[in-house]
């Protein structure tokens, strides 16, 4: 008996000894800028090392970029200038989350982090632990061009800074006078049929309700049949988006979901259970029982929006550019509309730090000042035309007044190609996500496009002042946030959902605010406000 | 074979079974080492990694690993059995892990109307076509429910209008999730799950048969007190395995039929572990409710055992 005892002792003893020796390797593997290293590393100029050296990523790959970014024209370009080569360690957009939340957990993780989109928890979390390398030194000794940009943009900066006073990531961000991309999700119409009904641009929800009516109500396409859809799109979150400037709610921009300053009492509020977002939600379900808005909403894939946009079947849309994505020129930007109680403010704007960690160097990278340089480039004008742009004369020229124009082969395709497959093999920035600085002079996406910077015009006038980044909270705050987060900020959106389709009557509208504050929406909101404080102060 | 232990002096009784179990091994030692590759097996990858499972009671931090991570006890657990979704998200899962249990006798019906049919041609095309279902795959079989329940465009819906109805909106109505997933997925199980019976009933001693029919039996009556009884061990088997994955069914299938408008009924513990866990980090939280949901799991099982053995005869152990 004894000796059964000693056997199964062993059988467990030896695989957890086995697991806690592997544990202490690990943590003797702390990172250091060895000797060697720095004697390659040049401080300034190019090539950023002299021998040859290879970083390892792992890459967020968004569906419309090469499968092999070392065959892409601009990366090919850029080792050769820096004499140092990626290994991009591609992951489909979808499985992104996933895998890199694994290989962190795991301890199996890159050197570096690239279009990763972490979330805010998360780069507090690794920050502190130490896996995210804090960049504030290598910022100021490597990156002149980030260094640069938070000097113009003191609240680039700010947004970047955790509560714990550090830098742990870079972002994808968007020049501040890049109005056309802070705000690239507008709102479209089809002008024609505004011309048939005999109608004005809509001015106030009101007028915006007569359209949809007189759109659904009249055979605009002239087809025989009702097949036109007023509003149509595959999320409710573009028209919120817009209407709630119409409401005076939501009036920080978009980068903050569920708190605003109440325009009464100067302080921060949780707008969802303000009896405003229940007059937006009134209105939109107003639209969606009077069949003004596809009943398909909630579960139409965005595949499926495109194509039924391609047919030219929308009245109006919430979206970046129906002509990129549906391939229609019909459709003009509309102004920000009038709410009933007289609010006119263009809300649905984000801060100009739009992914705070699009990149990370951990603390497994050899090379983090080369690996610092080789980023930083991307943060500057040089940088951002190769990165957009690719290569004079191979992707595009410049004109006699010093614009930037893609080539005719890209833009015009020979083989047939769209401008977006025709661009596949050169560059990799479509899809987003990318550590760069977005500007208007380089960046020629949908965004730049002559008809967005149209309806950029039309809604420019009300867009509202100031955009709150994302709050900076600890690591506790975080923790106790994310439970809170998951019962109060699941449970509104799906209210939203429920009264918008009908699910839900008004009626029941104070037992969900009750229920709002019964899932701990006090506490909720006294982290939120140490969240602000820390913002302010900072 | 005759023990030989009862030849021998043994001082205590108690060790006598361990020590004819010794005896056992030493003389059939070939056939233990052909079960040794099938214990490592299990050792290695279902019993090894179950020392993860301690993250449940701590705070899981990538950088200190598993065995550094500073303990919490009950935490997360307290978390979630406070959670406003706890109710529903134990409401959800047993409702359609219960309504699917409901329709267990189903394939044990069509196997025994399977087995009656006389026309070979006709019970293999029948065998073959209630089959391929099963070959769809999960992601497959959705997109063919949202193309067919399409509120606008949708096969079934344009069907209701014609008749005269109005167009039911299937996929974003929480009262209709449970009878699409349940119904769907026995679409494509039922032939599948015939398999088994059919193999059983192939078993049947035709001498049986034949002795009823001399006595006066009717078809219905050889069905009942003839096939019904000699498949009954094979029913109560895989009643206890279907009970052995009870709580971790389809998952995939209900993250893909999810929305905010049914989620009322379509939320269930693992997509809730899914969403927390994997795409949120919270590595401690979900495996707080992971061993929860296995823990449901074990007492159903040993109940549903017991309930077997007593009334049977028949169970796993």
């Amino acid at each position: 008996m004894l000796k059964v005892k000693k056997l199964l002792l062993l059988l467990f003893a030896v695989p957890l000894l086995l697991l806690v020796a592997c544990n202490n390797e690990d943590e003797t593997s702390a990172p250091e800028m060895d000797k060697e290293a720095m004697e390659n590393f040049n401080e300034t100029g190019y090539p950023i090392v002299d021998e040859p050296i290879t970083i390892n990523f792992m890459t967020r790959k968004p569906p419309t970029t090469a499968d092999d970014y070392n065959d892409v024209l601009v990366w090919k370009t850029y080792e050769e200038k820096t004499n140092i080569k990626i290994d991009w360690g591609l992951v489909p957009s979808e499985g992104f989350e996933e895998k890199s939340n694994l290989s962190l957990a795991g301890g199996d993780y890159p050197e570096a982090f690239y279009t990763a989109k972490f979330s805010d928890v998360d780069i507090m979390k690794y920050g502190e632990q130490g896996v995210f390398l804090e960049l504030n030194e290598l910022i100021d000794k490597y990156m002149p061009n980030v260094k640069q940009l938070f000097s113009e943009h003191p609240e680039i900066k700010k947004a970047l800074t955790n509560a714990d006073g550090k830098i742990y990531s870079l972002p994808t961000v968007y020049s501040p006078d890049f109005t056309s991309m802070t705000s690239n999700i507008k709102p479209w119409i089809r002008q024609d049929w505004l011309d048939q009904l005999n109608m004005e641009m809509p001015q106030t929800t009101e007028e915006f309700y007569q359209y949809l009516k007189a759109v659904k109500e009249t055979d605009l396409n002239g087809n025989g049949k009702a097949d036109e859809i007023p509003y149509g799109n595959n999320s409710v979150a573009g028209l919120i988006g817009w209407l709630k400037g119409a409401y005076g709610i939501g009036n920080k921009g978009r980068k903050q979901g569920f708190v605003d300053l109440d325009p009464k009492t100067n302080k921060l509020r949780f707008y969802w259970t303000t009896d405003r977002w229940k007059e937006m939600l009134e209105y939109i379900n107003k639209l969606y029982s009077e069949g003004l808005i596809n009943k398909t909403i909630f579960t139409m894939e965005t595949n499926e929006y495109h194509e039924t946009g391609s047919q030219g079947l929308y009245g109006s849309t919430v979206t970046t550019s129906p002509e990129t994505r549906f391939g229609r020129d019909e459709y003009v930007g509309m102004p920000q509309l009038e709410g009933p109680h007289g609010d006119k403010d263009w809300v649905y704007v984000t801060a100009p730090v739009v992914h705070k960690a699009a990149f990370v160097i951990t603390d497994k990278n050899k090379n983090p000042a080369a690996t610092a340089r080789w980023i930083d480039y991307f943060y500057g004008d040089e940088g951002a035309k190769l990165f957009f742009m690719g290569v004079e004369g191979e992707t595009y020229e410049e004109t006699d007044n010093g614009e930037l124009e893609y080539v005719d082969m890209l833009t015009d395709n020979p083989d047939g190609l769209t401008f977006e497959q025709a661009l596949r093999p050169y560059i990799t920035w479509l899809g987003g996500g990318y550590p760069a600085l977005v500007q208007s002079d380089y960046f020629k996406g949908a965004e730049n496009s002559p008809a967005s910077i149209e309806a950029t015009k039309k809604i420019e006038p009300d867009i509202i002042e100031e955009t709150w980044p994302s709050f900076p909270f600890t690591v506790e705050e975080n923790q106790r946030l994310a439970a809170l987060k998951a019962d109060i900020e699941k449970y509104v959106i799906e209210m939203q959902d429920k009264f918008i389709a009908g699910e839900e009557p008004f009626s029941e509208w104070d037992k969900y605010v009750e229920t709002v504050e019964k899932m701990g929406l006090e506490e909720y909101m006294e982290i939120q406000q140490a969240g602000y404080e820390r913002f302010k102060e900072s | 074979m005759k023990s030989n232990g009862e030849q021998l002096n043994i001082p205590y009784s108690k060790n006598r079974k361990f020590y004819r179990a010794k005896k056992n091994l030493f003389l059939n030692w070939q056939l233990y080492v052909f079960l040794l590759p099938a214990l490592t097996y299990f050792f290695i990858i279902h019993y090894i990694p179950m020392y993860g499972v301690q993250i449940a009671f701590k705070d899981f931090i990538a950088t200190k690993g598993i065995l550094g991570s500073p303990w919490t006890g009950f935490d997360h657990f307290e978390r979630f059995f406070n959670s406003y979704y706890f109710w529903r998200l134990l409401k959800n899962t047993l409702a359609i892990n219960f309504y699917q249990l409901l329709l267990f006798p189903l394939p044990i019906i069509f196997a025994l109307m399977l087995n009656e049919l006389r026309n070979g041609a006709f019970k293999k095309w029948s065998q073959t076509l209630t089959y391929a279902p099963h070959f769809i795959s999960v992601v497959v079989l959705v997109g063919m429910l949202v193309a067919f329940l399409d509120p606008l465009t949708g096969l079934v819906n344009n069907a209701i209008v014609a008749l005269g109805g109005e167009s039911v909106p299937f996929l974003t109505s929480p009262e209709w999730f449970r009878h699409i997933y349940v119904w769907s997925g026995e679409w494509q199980a039922l032939g599948w799950g015939t398999i088994i019976y059919l193999a059983a009933l192939a078993g049947v001693n035709p001498e049986l048969h034949e002795a009823a029919k001399v006595d006066g039996a009717t078809r219905m009556q050889r069905i009942l007190r003839i096939n019904l009884p000699s498949i009954l061990p094979t029913v109560v088997i895989l009643f206890i395995l279907d009970i052995g994955k009870f709580m971790s069914i389809g998952f995939e299938k209900v993250l893909l039929m999810q929305n905010s408008l049914n989620s009322e009924t379509s939320d269930i513990i693992q997509t809730f572990v899914y969403e927390t866990g994997l795409l949120e980090g919270q590595y401690s939280f979900a495996a707080a409710i992971g061993l929860f949901d296995s823990i449901i799991n074990i007492i159903l099982l040993v109940i549903v055992n017991q309930i077997a053995r007593k009334t049977s005869e028949n169970s796993l152990w």
